[in-house]
């Protein structure tokens, strides 16, 4: 794929978000559904090791990259992940004054709550992939439960997973 | 940009000093963008005073509303605020350049273990939790939005709906961006989130 077209298609996706995994559906969109440079199992994987190391979760952006493009692929993913980001400068300057107006504020909560009805709808494939058994299902219950109502840090619990997954397979 | 924010009683640091402190914090720190964050708050406004409290909530608001990952918008803007734009330049490179090389390595790891059984099976462990942990993503996303009769209303409405379109209807996601925007535009708010 011609880096320079790799690069728009992830800026486009980064540009869209509001998370780091906020662009996923868009990435899922177009790398998966529409260009089928990438499963779903792929996407996980990438998922997985953005997710795994320190730094933001969006990295799984370079991740998707690198899949898709090998190393000077994961460059134009690095790039496109970082773009978006010097958008604040102006933004300092411009909505910095505006952020209370009430209709700007309910724009930007409409604009989170269309991104979680999309994350959703990505969240679906993914879950159906990650699913191999009851197992699995569990883990997915537990890991959720873990992020949700504790403080425990997620790398702690990438590895606790890991360790489960080994668990699991040498007893069976 | 001119360096603003700074605490009267903090003289400015070169930006070579400011690459090390994100360069350190970005890239042992685990957790995602609200643990780094918080790190950075404690290392830049309680410890070193190179930016005030104020400035650096500012950062914070605006960083959410920045598209893109957070984490990095906010580095951006506490790069600029205190070194100018070649600050934002390298706080940014400094948070996200080494971890990227790590997670491409641990993605050429997995795939190279993809024959080997005991690896899948951790890797298949991991790959759960992940969904586990989108599905907490989500939920993180809607909280603040949950609460009262017309609030959840919007959120079943524009949330629900673009789930919907994607999913049921196959709708690409920038149109449905762009409609649940102007659906908030139009339909204000009733308190702040």
């Amino acid at each position: 794929m011609n880096p320079l077209v790799l690069y728009l298609l992830l800026l486009k996706a980064s540009l869209t978000s509001f998370s780091g995994l906020g662009s996923l559906p868009m990435v899922r969109n177009d790398f998966v559904v529409e260009r089928h440079l990438l499963t779903d199992h792929q996407l996980n994987m990438a998922v997985v090791a953005g997710r795994t190391g320190p730094g933001p979760y969006g990295l799984y952006l370079v991740c998707v990259a690198y899949a898709v493009g090998g190393f000077p692929g994961a460059i134009m993913g690095f790039l496109a992940l970082i773009t978006p980001a010097f958008l604040v400068i102006p933004l300092m300057r411009w909505i910095g004054a505006r952020a209370d107006i009430p209709r700007v504020r309910s724009a930007i909560r409409g604009l989170l709550l269309a991104s979680a009805g999309l994350l959703l709808s990505s969240s679906v494939p993914l879950t159906v992939d990650a699913y191999t058994g009851l197992f699995s299902a569990l883990l997915m219950v537990a890991s959720f439960a873990v992020l949700t109502f504790t403080r425990i840090d997620s790398a702690w619990l990438i590895l606790g997973a890991a360790g489960a997954g080994l668990a699991a397979s040498l007893f069976h | 940009m001119n360096p603003q924010g700074l605490n009267k009683e903090s003289p400015a640091p070169s930006v070579k000093k400011l690459t090390e402190i994100f360069f350190r914090i970005g890239n042992t720190t685990f957790g995602g963008g609200y643990v780094t964050i918080g790190m950075l708050g404690r290392e830049l406004v309680d410890t070193r005073r190179w930016i005030s409290a104020e400035k650096f909530d500012l950062a914070f608001a605006l960083a959410r509303v920045t598209p893109g990952t957070n984490l990095i918008a906010f580095c951006a803007a506490i790069g600029a605020l205190i070194c100018g734009v070649a600050g934002a330049v390298a706080a940014v490179v400094a948070l996200t350049a080494p971890s990227s090389v790590l997670a491409v390595l641990i993605m050429q790891g997995f795939e190279s273990f993809q024959g080997n059984r005991i690896a899948m099976a951790a890797i298949g462990g991991t790959v759960a939790a992940v969904a586990g942990m989108m599905w907490a993503t989500i939920w993180v996303i809607l909280r603040p939005h949950v609460g009262g009769l017309i609030r959840n209303l919007q959120v079943v409405l524009i949330a629900g709906g673009a789930f919907a379109a994607s999913r049921i209807f196959g709708i690409t996601p920038l149109p449905i961006i762009l409609a649940g925007t102007l659906i908030g535009f139009l339909w204000k708010d009733e308190k702040p989130t």
